[in-house]
């Protein structure tokens, strides 16, 4: 079962909730693809093992071969091949590497080249679980290879937890592409529930099974659960705010090895998503 | 052909911050002394505009472009379409400019002004 953890507004528990999650499993793995400010390590404290660079390729332009027509700058969307007076200009922290400049290219004047945007790390946590979790490069535009990867190396993991990017671009909808069920973790805020709702919409789109988990239960004001009742959205769990789980998340402690009654909430939410696997 | 980063058409029009992001280009023909505004398309990508706003200035047949300033991207475009830039550092209006740019009043630019828009890109 390959769960996402996500939430429209950032700062709301996601990796917080993954990684509790991840320490009351028998047997899961984690990956973060939150690659532009993973945190899911620092929690979980992992001994690398194993790392590797995340390649994306970009255009080279054979000069003697290319004649200016111009087609690959009108074709690119990025804006990252630029057809110039003499020559062709590539801005490679632009390209998308889609392979479509490549493939208009009348003179057959395109080749790629490799470059790293970012790592991937894999280790075991201080919990005893697998853990991976990709950085992307300062500066890149965006972290979807990096992720893909992610996804693959765990593809045949039994219990997969997927600590996601927060909102709802691109980087999130590649994280939670192979996800049989989705955490919704939000606060009880009128962000939350705004940032929260956009979330819902995009689960629907895809089509992936969700519940929420309440995080912060007690701030703000009710909205949230009566938003989840008229969507008919299943609430999982609500984890109190409560000022001692700061305090023990501040010191980087998962805060269910240091705290029973908060490991019980975070029990009993794996318990209500692992029942879900039958309804998947 | 001369062109000015703009706020608004028309040589009265105050002269644009940005390049690639600037609203329009007030292009003028030095020989026919006729001012002609195009809007700045370019100022909708999401990466990129300074590249793109180049690609437009030379397909406007301009050889001369007067910026407040210009990011490493656009310099390396501006180069490679061969067109000249000065820089402004005053806000005034397109007319004043360019009677500054007539008046030999404002500096060609050759290297980038402002750091990249992009993390760790260096030009």
């Amino acid at each position: 079962m390959k769960i996402a953890i996500l939430s429209g507004k950032g700062g709301t528990g996601k990796t917080t909730v993954a990684t509790n999650l991840l320490s009351v499993s028998d047997s899961g793995v984690l990956i973060d693809t939150d690659v532009e400010e993973p945190n899911s390590h620092l929690f979980l404290k992992p001994q690398i093992q194993k790392t590797e660079a995340i390649k994306k390729r970009y255009p080279i332009v054979d000069e003697s071969l290319c004649d200016l027509c111009g087609a690959c700058g009108d074709f690119c969307r990025f804006n990252a091949i630029l057809p110039a007076k003499k020559s062709v200009l590539v801005f490679k922290e632009l390209c998308h590497d889609c392979g479509g400049c490549q493939m208009v290219c009348p003179n057959d004047a395109i080749r790629y080249k490799e470059r790293s945007i970012g790592m991937v790390y894999s280790g075991h946590t201080i919990t005893g679980h697998e853990m991976h979790y990709g950085e992307l490069t300062v500066g890149e535009i965006s972290g979807v290879p990096i992720i893909e990867r992610l996804r693959e190396i765990t593809m045949d993991d039994d219990l997969v937890l997927i600590d996601c990017p927060p909102g709802t671009a691109c980087s999130t909808v590649a994280a939670i592409d192979s996800a049989d069920f989705a955490i919704l973790v939000a606060e009880p805020t009128p962000f939350g529930v705004s940032d929260m709702k956009m979330v819902v919409e995009l689960l629907r789109d895809l089509g992936i099974a969700m519940g929420v988990v309440v995080n912060k239960d007690g701030l703000g004001d009710k909205d949230i659960y009566q938003y989840c009742e008229s969507e008919d959205i299943q609430i999982l769990g609500r984890i109190p705010f409560k000022k001692e789980y700061a305090r023990k998340y501040a010191g980087g402690n998962l805060i269910s090895q240091v705290d029973d009654e908060y490991k019980s909430i975070i029990e009993g939410i794996l318990k209500q998503v692992m029942s879900q696997k039958e309804v998947v | 052909m001369l062109a000015v980063c703009a706020k608004q058409p028309g040589l009265d029009s105050t002269v644009e911050e940005r390049f690639g992001r600037a609203e329009y280009f007030v292009l003028f023909d030095e020989e026919k002394n006729m001012p002609q505004s195009i809007e700045n398309k370019a100022k909708f990508e999401s990466g990129g505009a300074g590249g793109t706003a180049v690609r437009l200035l030379n397909e406007n047949g301009v050889d001369v472009v007067l910026v407040p300033e210009l990011g490493p991207k656009a310099m390396d475009a501006i180069k490679a379409f061969e067109i000249t830039a000065y820089r402004y550092t005053e806000q005034k209006s397109v007319r004043e400019i360019i009677e500054d740019y007539k008046n030999g009043k404002l500096s060609k630019i050759d290297t980038s002004t402002t750091a990249s828009k992009h993390g760790m890109y260096k030009a």
